[in-house]
């Protein structure tokens, strides 16, 4: 494969590829016919995976630097550059966008009645702004990507959202903006900062990382910046409340990415920037302590909150303010487990709730609510559907043998040591989340079939079971042998652990994955 | 680098050849509309002689700029800098787009007088004199010429109560900062013996500025502050933003402003470099209070016309912001900022133009609801806008705000920055519903918007804005480039600029 790759110079234009073809895609999108649209989208989304599959085998193992570099001068007064290039964490969180993209255009093929050339255009631009937070290494482009991908998901939730939409669009909006504009004078100030010690003013990251002790005494206030924003965006608790309006009034393929690509921006934010900027700030006891705090309140809260919401879609948005408290967690755990269970939690959560978003919207696109006490006894009516729904349920809670066990697993195995309190209180989550969807689950597909209008719903569609499958197929894998995610992006993480807590990394290569049913030699 | 001689008539006139070629044009449309005044073809030709005017000033212009044309001489009265160049683009480019935006405007309203025209250019070459002065005496020579004209503009709807109202309360405060800028010009020169901007730089350099140098500058930056609309000095413009005839607003919230923040720039970096420790806790309290005042009213307002209103006070707040530093980079980021918020505002009151009648004063969201689904370019136009002004990545709004941002954090200046990037996420608090009225909301009736169309001069003009306003926005190192050039030579002449 490797040679396959390299005979076609795949390295050399994949990344710039990635970016720009959604962008091509939107021009047929938009002068096409309307019903066309939507296999517009299909292809060009389809097409992205494909080409970006052959990421997973364009790095060179055991290497945790950016690879796939290239750099453009963009704007040469300012040092700002089209810098773009990957590491094995963008690599995985580029394949999880890019996987799930396909299937959120699949998911919305009867979901979205109109102004479709629209949404599908919307589609496209939104999956080059997520592509391009992922793999931009220019702290300017970054930030462009970062900001530009609010307006496609905006405009989503905005005109095919649900009745609350305008609301939850304009919050979703401000909330996020606030955040990344105080961000936005954190980076002009430390690329100043920067030019002050080095002579040199330069928007590169890893320039800026090199040379992010310059901060000095600023440092606390632009970890501040940098954390504000990322925080709304994972969101962690109390930035929280955009979320539940956002994620329920979105259509189904706005809460698909969501909450299975766009929460992840936060996090990744951390890992790359936050932390790696401003170590000492990161890791001094008091930054932690609050860190580790509201990661735990946002378990608990989260999952307390997602026990007693009546709405299905409600409840999973909470769950994920309860799941990404585990990745933050895990980040804070600062051990190479935890780390690597934290990505793990990321693209498991992203696979499972993703799922749950797609079962409610096809749900809800039968009957038009989402009221768990509308439902009961589906298993009788609908049987394939039912079952899909018991498995990605379970795969959400954390069972061993599907992908939620594997990262909750290693997070709390990786920040026992630095945390034990919080780690404790975090491991009855686990339980709080079987106690939600479970009770859930039951009322849903269990129970009496009281309700004459449920009696004649049609199960899975053919196209449903396209969206699905491989999403179960995703899940069933990643639990069961997630040796090879983890080995692809050990070295980057490993690099970040070693980055901020020098001589810190513990020395067994495998002592991240040997732990992990089914990943031992 | 080319070097005129002003010593000589010829070098003058080569010197001030964009601002003569407007001036001697002018008065030649006058003459023309004299003998054909009735028709609204003699109106159209009117305005289509008055752009040509402009084409060919801002032709010698590019031909003094291309060439780098410098003085030899010190002590001129008109800078022969990029500074002023890039200023007089401004206005070139604000009074261009403006003639095109009046050709269908005027005739759709009934205001077929074509003194309009003549009067737009005789404005914008005072906007030029006054960005460009060197010495007090043009600066207030050029401020007159400008105010003058538009405020014959602003009360151009003769018929309408309000367009009187607007004029009359213009030209009563107009007249009034006029005297206090005459009094503190009475005052510097007093001070410094000079009326010549950089002489009496080196007059108040080194020492600590005097009682009588002190006042002047005070009155001075009060006369600025009511031409800029800085709060506190801001309670004519949603007046008379509201009343003018909207072009005429379009041309007032951009050309006039540019014009007197270029002035406010030399006056402070080249005259008053030594007592920025004075000017700069002032022109930050103008800042925050224009920012905080300009944005926290603008979302309580109904009409879109009073609303954009406010939101140009909130950014006479940004661009105070960016005076603050005194320096170079904060000289460039006031002229980018000037050009990427004169496209945009242009485009948007040019749009906003063409969404209501007699005056669109009383344009609100329910008036654009559900425009995107029969009207796609003008929503879409209108969104650019908005996000521009919102200073969102992608639009030229952003790089302007970032410059502004770049060069404060430079100085090592945090709090105005913040406060900067805070209002902004404000200002999303009205800039947004426009967008959401357009988009998510329906129309009332199928046809709502049949009647809505815009005249193909105006219509040409905002998409070029709006192209310029997408382009720049990703490719903005030329003009970048140039912004940060011409800030530079603000200062070759000038006394060394105080440190932070």
């Amino acid at each position: 494969m490797t040679s396959f790759l390299d005979s076609i110079g795949y390295g050399r234009w994949i990344l710039h590829v990635l970016l720009l073809l959604p962008v091509v895609g939107v021009v047929p999108v938009l002068l096409g016919r309307e019903a066309w649209a939507k296999w517009t989208a299909l292809v060009v989304t389809l097409a992205e995976f494909v080409l970006s599959v052959g990421l997973w085998w364009s790095l060179i193992p055991g290497l945790g630097d950016m690879q796939l570099v290239t750099n453009a001068v963009w704007i040469r007064e300012w040092g700002i550059a089209y810098r773009v290039g990957i590491d094995g964490i963008s690599m995985v969180m580029v394949l999880l966008t890019t996987s799930l993209m396909p299937l959120s255009v699949l998911a919305s093929w009867r979901y979205i009645t109109s102004r479709e050339r629209g949404f599908y255009a919307l589609m496209l631009t939104l999956l080059t702004g997520l592509l391009g937070v992922f793999i931009a290494l220019d702290m300017f482009l970054f930030y462009v990507f970062f900001e530009v991908m609010l307006i496609p998901m905006y405009f989503i939730i905005g005109v095919w959202g649900g009745t609350n939409r305008l609301y939850a669009a304009i919050k979703f909006f401000i909330y996020t903006m606030a955040g990344s504009l105080l961000m936005l004078v954190a980076i002009v100030a430390l690329v100043w900062r920067v030019r002050a010690v080095t002579g040199q003013m330069s928007f590169s990251y890893s320039y800026l990382l090199e040379h992010a002790s310059a901060a000095g005494a600023a440092a606390p206030w632009l970890f501040a910046a940098f954390a504000l924003a990322f925080a709304i965006k994972v969101p962690i608790f109390p930035f929280h409340t955009w979320l539940p309006d956002a994620h329920v009034e979105a259509p189904t393929a706005g809460s698909v990415l969501l909450a299975s690509v766009m929460l992840k921006i936060g996090t990744y934010g951390f890992l790359r920037f936050a932390v790696p900027f401003f170590p000492q700030v990161a890791l001094s006891p008091a930054v932690s302590r609050l860190m580790v705090a509201l990661a735990v309140i946002g378990i608990i809260y989260g999952a307390l909150v997602a026990l007693v919401q009546p709405d299905f879609k409600k409840l999973v948005a909470y769950s994920s303010v309860s799941h990404l408290g585990f990745v933050m967690l895990g980040i804070w755990g600062m051990t190479l487990q935890s780390v690597q269970g934290a990505l793990m939690v990321m693209i498991s959560h992203g696979f499972s709730t993703g799922a749950l978003f797609l079962l409610i919207g096809m749900l809800y696109e039968r009957r038009h609510t989402r009221l768990i006490a509308d439902y009961g006894g589906l298993a009788r009516v609908v049987p394939v559907f039912s079952l899909i729904l018991t498995l990605v349920a379970l795969s959400s809670i954390g069972l061993p043998g599907l992908n939620g066990f594997v990262g909750e697993f290693l997070v709390l195995l990786g920040s026992f040591a630095a945390y034990p309190w919080a780690t404790g209180i975090a491991t009855t989550g686990v339980i709080f989340a079987a106690a939600y969807l479970l009770w859930a689950i039951q009322r849903l597909i269990y129970n009496r079939l009281d309700d004459r209008e449920n009696e004649h719903l049609r199960d899975l569609s053919f196209r449903e079971l396209a969206v699905l499958v491989p999403l179960v197929v995703g899940i069933v894998w990643l639990g069961l042998y997630p040796r090879p995610v983890l080995t692809r992006m050990e070295p980057a993480s490993r690099k970040f652990v070693e980055a901020v807590m020098p001589g810190s990394t513990p020395a067994a290569t495998l002592g991240a994955t040997a732990a992990i049913p089914g990943s031992g030699r | 680098m080319t070097r005129l001689d002003l010593s000589t008539p010829l070098g003058l006139t080569l010197a001030l050849l964009p601002e003569i070629v407007l001036s001697a044009w002018a008065l030649v449309v006058l003459l023309v509309v004299s003998w054909r005044h009735r028709s609204a073809e003699d109106s159209r030709l009117a305005g289509w002689l008055s752009f040509a005017g402009v084409a060919v000033s801002a032709a010698a212009l590019a031909a003094l700029w291309v060439n780098g044309v410098t003085s030899d001489g010190l002590a001129q009265m008109v800078a022969l800098d990029p500074f002023r160049y890039g200023v007089a683009a401004v206005a070139l480019l604000s009074a261009g787009a403006t003639i095109l935006l009046s050709l269908g405007y005027l005739e759709r309203e009934r205001l077929l007088a074509p003194e309009y025209y003549p009067l737009v250019l005789l404005a914008t070459a005072g906007m030029m004199f006054l960005g460009g002065a060197e010495d007090l005496i043009v600066l207030f020579l050029g401020l007159e010429l400008m105010s003058v004209s538009v405020y014959v503009l602003a009360g151009f709807n003769r018929a309408n109560a309000f367009s009187a109202e607007a004029a009359l309360k213009y030209f009563l405060i107009g007249a009034f900062a006029s005297g206090f800028l005459l009094y503190g010009i009475a005052l510097v020169y007093g001070a410094t013996g000079t009326t010549n901007l950089s002489l009496g730089g080196a007059q108040l350099a080194g020492k600590p500025l005097g009682l009588m140098a002190s006042l002047g500058l005070g009155l001075l930056l009060i006369g600025f502050g009511f031409k800029v609309a800085a709060v506190p000095f801001h309670m004519w413009a949603p007046d008379v933003y509201d009343g003018s005839p909207t072009p005429v607003t379009g041309f007032m919230a951009t050309g006039v402003k540019a014009a007197a923040f270029a002035a406010l720039v030399r006056v402070l970096m080249e005259t008053f470099p030594a007592a920025a420790s004075t000017w700069q806790p002032i022109v930050a309290g103008l800042a925050i209070a224009s920012m905080v005042l300009g944005n926290l009213v603008a979302l309580t307002q109904r009409s879109i016309k009073r609303l954009l209103a406010y939101s140009s006070i909130a950014h006479a707040g940004y661009l105070l912001a960016a005076v603050w530093p005194g320096t170079p980079v904060g000289a460039g980021a006031v002229l980018l900022y000037l050009v990427a918020y004169s496209l945009t505002t242009l485009a948007a009151f040019g749009l906003l133009a063409w969404l209501g009648r007699n005056g669109e004063r009383d344009v609100t969201l329910n008036d654009i609801a559900g425009l995107a689904a029969t009207r796609p370019g003008i929503a879409f136009g209108l969104t650019v806008c908005m996000l521009s002004l919102l200073g969102f990545p992608g639009t030229f709004g952003f790089i302007g705000k970032w410059y502004i941002i770049s060069a404060l954090v430079a100085e090592g200046q945090y709090a105005l920055p913040v406060i900067v990037v805070l209002t902004s996420v404000v200002s999303a608090g009205y800039y947004l519903p426009i967008v959401m009225a357009m988009y998510m909301r329906p129309a009332p009736s199928a046809d709502r918007y049949s009647a809505v169309r815009l005249a193909p001069t105006a219509a040409g003009a905002i998409a070029v804005a709006v192209a310029a306003v997408l382009l720049f926005g990703v490719w903005p190192a030329g003009v970048l480039d140039l912004a940060g050039q011409s800030g530079r030579t603000l200062t070759q002449t000038g006394v060394p600029i105080a440190g932070p």
